[in-house]
C-alpha cells in the first residue's frame, strides 16, 4: 500500500460520509452547501495528491504537505466562529421567545379569569332578577 | 390590578424573583401600599411557591418556563411595560435588600432630576472588592455611576423602549451592559442615594467567590471592549426615537 492510495481512501471515505449525511437532509441549507464543498475538496485532493505539491510550489511553501493542514485549520476556525455567531443569534431568539411566552401566558390567564368572572356576574344578576320577583327584600350588593 | 393606574402616571413595578417565597409576598404588599399601581413579579423559574405567594399578595405574575437570570427576568417586565404602554417602570429585588419605603425617595429624585433613568444606590454597602471593580469600570467606560449593579431603578418610556429591544436581550447582567446601551441611546442616568439592607438570603450572586468575580470582570471587560468607541460618540437627543 502506498501513500497515494491511503490518502485517496481517506478522502473518499470523508466525502462519502459527508454526502451520506447531507443526503439524509439533517442539515439546513447553507450548512449543506459548506459540507458539500468540503466533500468535493476532499475528493479532489485524494484524486490528485500532486496538486498539493504544485500549490505548495506556487505559494512558496517549503514543505508542501503542511499547506492543506494550514488551510484546513483556518477553515475550521472560521467555521467555529460562524457557529458561535449562529448560536448567539439562536440564544437571543430563544430568550425573547421565552419572555414572550411568559407574557402571553399571563395575558391568557387574565383573559380567562375576566371571562369567568363575567359569566359569574351575568349568571348572578339574572338569578337575582328572578328571585327579586318572589322576595322583594333580597340582599343586594354582594355580587 | 391595573385599575389604579390612571393615564397620568402609569407606573409598573417589576420585581424579578427566583426562589424568594420567604420575602416576595411581603415586598409586593409593601410596594402596593407605598407606591400603588400595578406590581409585576417575574418568576424566573422558581422551584418554590414564589409565584403563588406573589399572586396572593396581589401582584400580576409572569412565570418564565426556564431561568433567564436576573436581567432576563427584568427585561421580561420591561417588555410587558412596553406592551401595555406604561409611562415608567420601577425595578427592585425580591430578597428584601431594597425597602419599598425608599421608593418615593427614588421616584422623587428621578422626577426632580429630569433624567431618563434613576438608580437607587447605597454607597456604604460596597465592599473594597466592589469599589475597586467599579473604579476600574468607571475608567474603562467613562460612566460615572457609583454602584453599577443596583437593581433598584426607575426607567422612563424611552429607557423602557431601549431596553425592551432585541439589542438588550443578549446581556447577561443588568449592570454595565444595560448602562452602556442606555448611554448609547443618549439617555441620562441619575443616582439617588437610598437606604438598603444587606441581603437576607446569602450574599451577592456575582460577588460570591473569587472565580465568579474573575469571570464577571472578564465578561464585563469584553463587553466594554465590544462597545468601545461609544463614549466619544455625540449623544443623541433624549427625545429621539431609538
Amino acid at each position: 500500500m502506498n501513500a497515494a492510495l491511503t490518502t485517496s481512501i481517506i478522502g473518499v471515505l470523508i466525502a462519502g460520509a459527508i454526502l451520506y449525511l447531507v443526503r439524509r437532509d439533517h442539515l439546513h441549507g447553507s450548512y449543506a452547501l459548506w459540507w458539500l464543498a468540503v466533500a468535493a475538496a476532499s475528493l479532489l485532493l485524494s484524486a490528485f495528491p500532486q496538486a498539493v505539491d504544485w500549490l505548495g510550489h506556487i505559494t512558496g511553501i517549503y514543505y508542501p504537505p503542511i499547506l492543506p493542514i494550514i488551510v484546513a485549520i483556518g477553515m475550521i476556525l472560521l467555521r467555529m466562529l460562524k457557529m458561535d455567531i449562529d448560536r448567539s443569534r439562536s440564544e437571543r431568539q430563544l430568550r425573547r421567545l421565552t419572555q414572550k411566552i411568559g407574557i402571553l401566558e399571563q395575558e391568557l390567564m387574565e383573559a380567562k379569569r375576566a371571562k369567568a368572572s363575567d359569566n359569574v356576574l351575568t349568571a348572578d344578576s339574572s338569578a337575582r332578577s328572578k328571585t327579586a320577583q318572589v322576595i322583594p327584600l333580597a340582599k343586594s350588593g354582594d355580587a | 390590578m391595573r385599575q389604579q393606574g390612571g393615564s397620568t402616571h402609569r407606573l409598573l413595578t417589576v420585581i424579578p424573583a427566583r426562589n424568594e417565597s420567604a420575602t416576595v409576598g411581603e415586598i409586593v404588599r409593601r410596594v402596593r401600599s407605598v407606591v400603588g399601581g400595578e406590581v409585576l413579579v417575574v418568576n424566573d423559574a422558581s422551584t418554590d411557591d414564589t409565584s403563588a405567594q406573589a399572586r396572593q399578595a396581589g401582584a400580576t405574575v409572569i412565570d418564565l418556563p426556564y431561568g433567564l437570570g436576573a436581567w432576563g427576568a427584568a427585561q421580561t417586565g420591561l417588555r410587558y411595560a412596553k406592551r401595555h404602554r406604561f409611562r415608567a417602570a420601577l425595578t427592585l429585588d425580591a430578597d428584601g435588600q431594597h425597602h419599598p419605603e425608599e421608593l418615593p425617595v427614588l421616584l422623587d429624585g428621578w422626577r426632580r432630576s429630569g433624567a431618563n433613568v434613576a438608580i437607587g444606590t447605597f454607597p456604604q454597602r460596597l465592599s473594597l472588592a466592589k469599589r475597586v471593580a467599579w473604579r476600574y469600570f468607571q475608567l474603562l467606560t467613562g460612566i460615572g455611576v457609583q454602584d453599577f449593579t443596583s437593581g433598584l431603578r426607575v426607567y422612563d418610556g424611552h429607557a423602557i423602549r431601549a431596553l425592551a429591544s432585541r439589542k438588550a436581550s443578549l446581556l447577561d447582567y443588568q449592570d454595565l451592559g444595560v448602562l452602556m446601551l442606555l448611554r448609547k441611546k443618549g439617555l441620562r442616568l441619575h443616582e439617588v442615594p437610598t437606604v438598603m439592607s444587606p441581603r437576607r438570603n446569602g450574599g451577592s450572586r456575582v460577588f460570591s467567590s473569587w472565580p465568579m468575580v474573575a469571570r464577571y470582570m472578564l465578561h464585563t471587560t469584553v463587553l466594554c471592549f465590544a462597545q468601545f468607541g461609544w463614549r466619544w460618540r455625540a449623544p443623541v437627543r433624549a427625545g429621539a426615537r431609538a
